[in-house]
């Protein structure tokens, strides 16, 4: 009796796990989480319309974004990511191959190996800097980044001693370079990494809540920027610096270019594995993301649903779907 | 004899306060050398810039893809498809049925009380909206254990039928077991990609070492009489070994199969580092957001799952009580209730129901047998009469197929089950979050995490942080061989040297000094918070009792859900990760405390009351020195808990080592993690071969 117990209740479980009963296989793809909230919007905007609209299954890989993300795509591993920023990107000049266009403009043209294919902009045009909250600006005189010097005794807190604090690009795949361009500005200042985007916000909220001065690396869109009030840095026009690259070592080009300047206009966009989207079976997602294009305006306003009133991504974002079908309607292939 | 003795106590003094001496001498010059240096020590620059690991391992990791990556290819590929097949399975499956397929084997294998269990468990997942993430869980740890079972049953076979395949393979599972768990997802990651395969791959390396063991032993451990009398009878080897020996080595194997079950579930939680589907990936985007509701969620959807699965496979090797037939069975309460008349009353319909169900599964399963009896006859008498015994004796499994079939059957026909239903969600989400920010929105509670975060900051962290990384490598170098030399011995202390100039020339010197002085202030928090608790727990036994289910809950869980409370309460730094690294690794500290004074046998402590010695005296005269070994065994178990740890603080702001390894994945610099990653695992070594050889010193100098 109890042996037989013991193996009927193994066949069971052995059945669990074995078990089918033969479900048809959908259309499957593989898709990167990104890790900022804009970025997940966006994303599940596009992964929302390939499954109600055009009938995929798409899977969602948590994986940090940085280079690693670009390999595991390059390698077939993870069939897209969306919302690349190009200047956080560092592989997209290796990678990409081909114009990247924006409203029927080349905004830039990649001669990388192909082996990312650029599957179209995202719609999305970010923007980055440093910044600290007004009532700061105001009460201290900083105009610019030149001003932050003198005052970094109230920017600093116990960790960095006597030096100002930087809250810093919070992911290191995301290539900021903050320490970099701190000294080669010679702003006496600590990048400190908090290692996600929440945690860096939650110490600028609770910084703005006690009304300290702090000086904070943010990008556009962002809801911050509606909840609290800020004023940029002003960091120094993008210049690009052909030598900084890993492969160089990170040879800075002294303060005459990145990453001694601030961020360029990102013109966002997505990228996939070329095999995948070469596939007759994705001819029509691959249409899909040539046409699609969100903006910043319906992002920023779900990022306040989401960031601010708590509420679940999935749903903010049927809801705008349900709302703005002439939006994306026209994205969807013919 | 009185003055031999008073000179080997004296020589022994003078002994003691001379290593007192050098010690002291030696952490002076640190001090004096730390403050001598103006910026973090660092190799020499010749060195690392000749030792190039990282471009060595990214350069092999390039040829590797290009010329071999084609077969891990093939081997992940049929993995993944595996996997897809399972996961498609039960995602898509009417939810009725896959809640079935768990429920109905937890209450065969563990009676009522398992399958009410599995029941609330499997609507917590559904309810907190986990339940495609649940069953991802399940399928990836389903898929990886029975890989495990498979081959660990085979290897374990091969070992007990050859002395010198376990000899080769002795070394190798002390080595698997060894490494910490991470260690084994960036070489998975390196060979097989992302996603689950490298996840199984990996799991089976971590987890298959108990099951090849203790189905060696389980064999091996079969009694001489029992297999003479088999071979007397003239059973051949294979019939002896299929027949007598794997039946009788069963619960051995059984519990093998338990631990594997664990094991893995832990290393799929955390495999979603490596792009692994299910919870963990919850946990991580929960913990990213900063949104405690939510990581508590996937924390306890972990949890109840883990304590469902270990019950479930422990039941199989456990040994059913066999009652008096005077007394009634019970199966929802305890036993031991039987003498209240209450408890009687409400077992007993469960009886009637128990005996009704019994009746009518064997009568169910009887008729199936006499259909295939009946059919089989047509063909092969005596064979059907072989088939009809063997359905006839699994009368639980038959009618748990009807069941499924049924199931199946009005899901295509009548009505459509679908996934879980959306009405019955209940989030507990909001309401945690509400909880924890009314709290941390509380003056009090600020000036507390804020006091305590300066305090570990300024006094404990921040000095050891600069004392180590400024002191001159060469330096701590010489002070850990040394210290290798004399209590481990000449052969360790080369390895020592030869592990620490490894670390050092891959250039992450500092990083392993920053992620040393994280380790060191953890573990003495932990001392400072698990001895007292030990204590009390050795005088007061239902404070004990309480403790150990704690203890047991803490750990099951996976470790990176211990930043979730931290998080909870003290946001994002490099504090809050020493303190998710203390409550991770304090379960040790405490139960090896309580375990070591509770062990010093009642003698002692009465020869020491009746000396009239009080209460703290004997625990700090007689006691403590006789709970050592115990203590420095908690030590040496929480500073490996304290290392493993390391690689996922960095989510939470940690520095260091483990950071290394996040930056080395993110920017796809494999050698970069790896070298952090082995750098991480040397140090353990170092410090657990010294605190092991230490343990085992102080145990020969009390005679135990």
């Amino acid at each position: 009796m109890k042996l037989s117990k013991t193996i009927s209740a193994m066949i069971l479980s052995l059945i669990l796990v074995l078990g089918s009963f033969g479900t048809a296989n959908a259309k499957r793809l593989t898709a990167a989480v990104a890790d900022w909230t804009g970025g997940e919007i966006t994303c599940q905007v596009a992964v929302s319309i390939l499954e109600e609209e055009l009938g995929y299954k798409v899977k969602r890989v948590v994986f940090p974004s940085g280079t690693g993300l670009w390999e595991a795509i390059a390698a077939g591993e993870i069939d897209f990511a969306c919302e690349s920023w190009p200047s956080y990107a560092e592989a997209d000049t290796v990678m990409l191959k081909g114009p990247l266009v924006y409203d029927g403009e080349t905004k830039f043209m990649y001669e990388g190996d192909g082996s990312v294919k650029l599957l179209g902009t995202a719609g999305i045009i970010g923007l980055s800097d440093y910044y600290i909250p007004r009532y700061a600006a105001e009460s201290l005189g900083i105009k610019t980044w030149k001003d932050l010097n003198k005052h970094k005794a109230k920017f600093a807190t116990i960790e960095t001693g006597k030096r100002g604090r930087l809250i810093a690009c919070p992911v290191a795949g995301w290539n900021c370079h903050d320490q970099k361009r701190l000294d080669l500005l010679g702003i006496d200042f600590q990048a400190d990494e908090l290692g996600t985007e929440a945690a860096a916000i939650a110490e600028a909220v609770a910084a703005y809540e006690r009304k300290e001065p702090f000086l904070l690396y943010l990008w556009e869109p962002h809801w911050f920027f509606g909840a609290y009030d800020m004023v940029g840095v002003q960091l120094p026009d993008h210049k690009t610096c052909e030598s900084f690259t890993e492969a160089n070592n990170w040879k800075d080009c002294g303060t005459a270019a990145w990453p001694a300047t601030g961020w360029a206009k990102d013109y966002t966009m997505n990228y996939g594995n070329p095999e995948t989207f070469a596939k007759p079976e994705h001819a029509k997602a691959a249409e899909f993301f040539s046409k699609m294009k969100f903006d910043n305006a319906d992002q920023a306003v779900m990022l306040v649903e989401v960031k601010q009133k708590n509420r679940e991504l999935k749903e903010v974002v049927k809801e705008w779907k349900d709302a703005n079908p002439d939006k994306w309607k026209s994205w969807l292939p013919n | 004899m009185a003055s031999r003795s008073e000179l080997i106590n004296k020589s022994n003094h003078s002994k003691n306060l001379i290593t007192y001496i050098i010690i002291a001498v030696v952490f002076l010059v640190a001090l004096w050398l730390s403050t001598q240096s103006d910026g973090p020590s660092k190799f020499p620059k010749e060195v690392t810039d000749k030792f190039t690991f990282t471009a060595w391992v990214n350069d092999g990791e390039d040829y590797l893809k290009k010329n071999y990556r084609w077969i891990t290819k093939i081997i992940a590929n049929y993995i993944k498809n595996g996997y897809y097949f399972i996961e498609d399975f039960l995602i898509d499956s009417p939810w009725i049925l896959v809640a079935s397929m768990i429920v109905l084997p937890c209450l065969i294998a563990g009676g009522l009380r398992l399958g009410l269990y599995s029941c609330f468990v499997i609507y917590f997942w559904g309810a907190v909206g986990m339940w495609n993430e649940s069953l991802q869980t399940v399928g990836l740890m389903g898929l990886s254990v029975l890989l495990c079972v498979f081959f660990g049953i085979i290897l374990g076979i091969l070992c007990s039928q050859s002395d010198r395949f376990e000899k080769f393979m002795k070394p190798i599972l002390d080595t698997m077991q060894v490494m910490p768990a991470f260690v084994y997802l960036f070489p998975a990651l390196f060979f097989f990609g992302i996603g689950g395969a490298p996840a199984i791959l990996a799991t089976m390396i971590y987890a298959m070492p108990p099951i090849i063991r203790l189905t060696n032993t389980g064999i091996r451990q079969v009694s001489e009489q029992t297999i003479e009398s088999a071979t007397s009878f003239g059973s051949s080897k294979l019939q002896l070994l299929l027949k007598i020996k794997i039946p009788l080595s069963l619960p051995s194997i059984m519990m093998g199969i338990n631990q594997v079950i664990m094991m893995a579930l832990a290393l799929v939680v955390l495999a979603c580092f490596i792009g692994a589907e299910g919870i963990g990936g919850q946990v991580w985007l929960a913990i990213r957001n900063l949104d405690v509701g939510w990581a508590m969620e996937g924390g306890l959807c972990i949890l109840f799952m883990a304590i469902m699965f270990d019950r479930f496979s422990m039941s199989f090797s456990k040994q059913e009580a066999t009652l008096p037939s005077d007394v009634q069975k019970f199966y929802l309460l305890p036993q031991s209730w039987e003498k209240y008349q209450i408890a009687r009353l409400l077992e007993k319909p469960l009886s009637i129901i128990h005996s009704i169900i019994q009746y009518v599964c064997i009568k169910t399963t009887n008729f199936v047998a006499y259909i295939f009896n009946f059919i089989i006859s047509l063909v092969n008498k005596s064979t059907a009469n072989d088939i009809a015994e063997i359905i006839s004796r699994r009368f639980y499994i038959i009618p748990s197929f009807i069941i499924f079939f049924i199931i199946s059957i009005i899901d295509t026909n009548i009505f459509q089950f679908g996934s879980f239903p959306e009405e019955w969600k209940l989030s507990i989400r909001q309401p945690i979050a509400d909880g924890v920010k009314a709290l941390t929105v509380h003056p009090g509670f600020i000036s507390f995490t804020k006091g305590l975060r300066g305090f570990v900051y300024l006094n404990l962290l921040h000095p050891l942080d600069i004392f180590l990384t400024h002191i001159p490598w060469w330096y701590t170098m010489a002070v850990f061989i040394a210290i290798s030399y004399f209590t481990v011995g000449l052969r360790f202390a080369l390895i020592t040297a030869v592990l620490l100039i490894f670390i050092g020339a891959c250039g992450i010197w500092p990083q392993s000094m920053i992620t040393l002085s994280s380790v060191l202030v953890s573990v003495v928090l932990c001392f400072a918070i698990g001895v007292p608790l030990g204590i009390i727990a050795s005088y007061n036994e239902r404070y004990r009792n309480i403790q150990n289910v704690v203890l047991d809950a803490m750990q099951t869980l996976p470790y990176f859900c211990y930043l979730i409370p931290v998080l909870m309460f003290f946001g994002g730094g490099i504090v809050s990760a020493v303190l998710a690294t203390v409550i991770y690794s304090i379960p040790p500290i405490i139960r090896l405390t309580a375990l070591g004074l509770t062990q010093v046998s009642g003698t002692y402590s009465e020869v020491s009351r009746s000396f009239g010695g009080t209460l703290i005296q004997t625990l700090n005269k007689v006691k403590f020195p006789l709970a050592v070994p115990s203590l420095v065994v908690g030590f040496n178990q929480t500073v490996i808990m304290a290392f493993a740890m390391q690689i996922v603080t960095p989510l939470i702001g940690g520095k260091g080592l483990g950071l290394e390894v996040f930056n080395g994945l993110a920017r796809s610099d494999t050698g970069r993690g790896l070298a952090a990653g082995i750098g991480i695992v040397l140090l353990a070594i170092i410090i657990d071969r010294i605190s092991l050889a230490w343990t085992k010193k102080q145990r020969e100098a009390l005679g135990l």
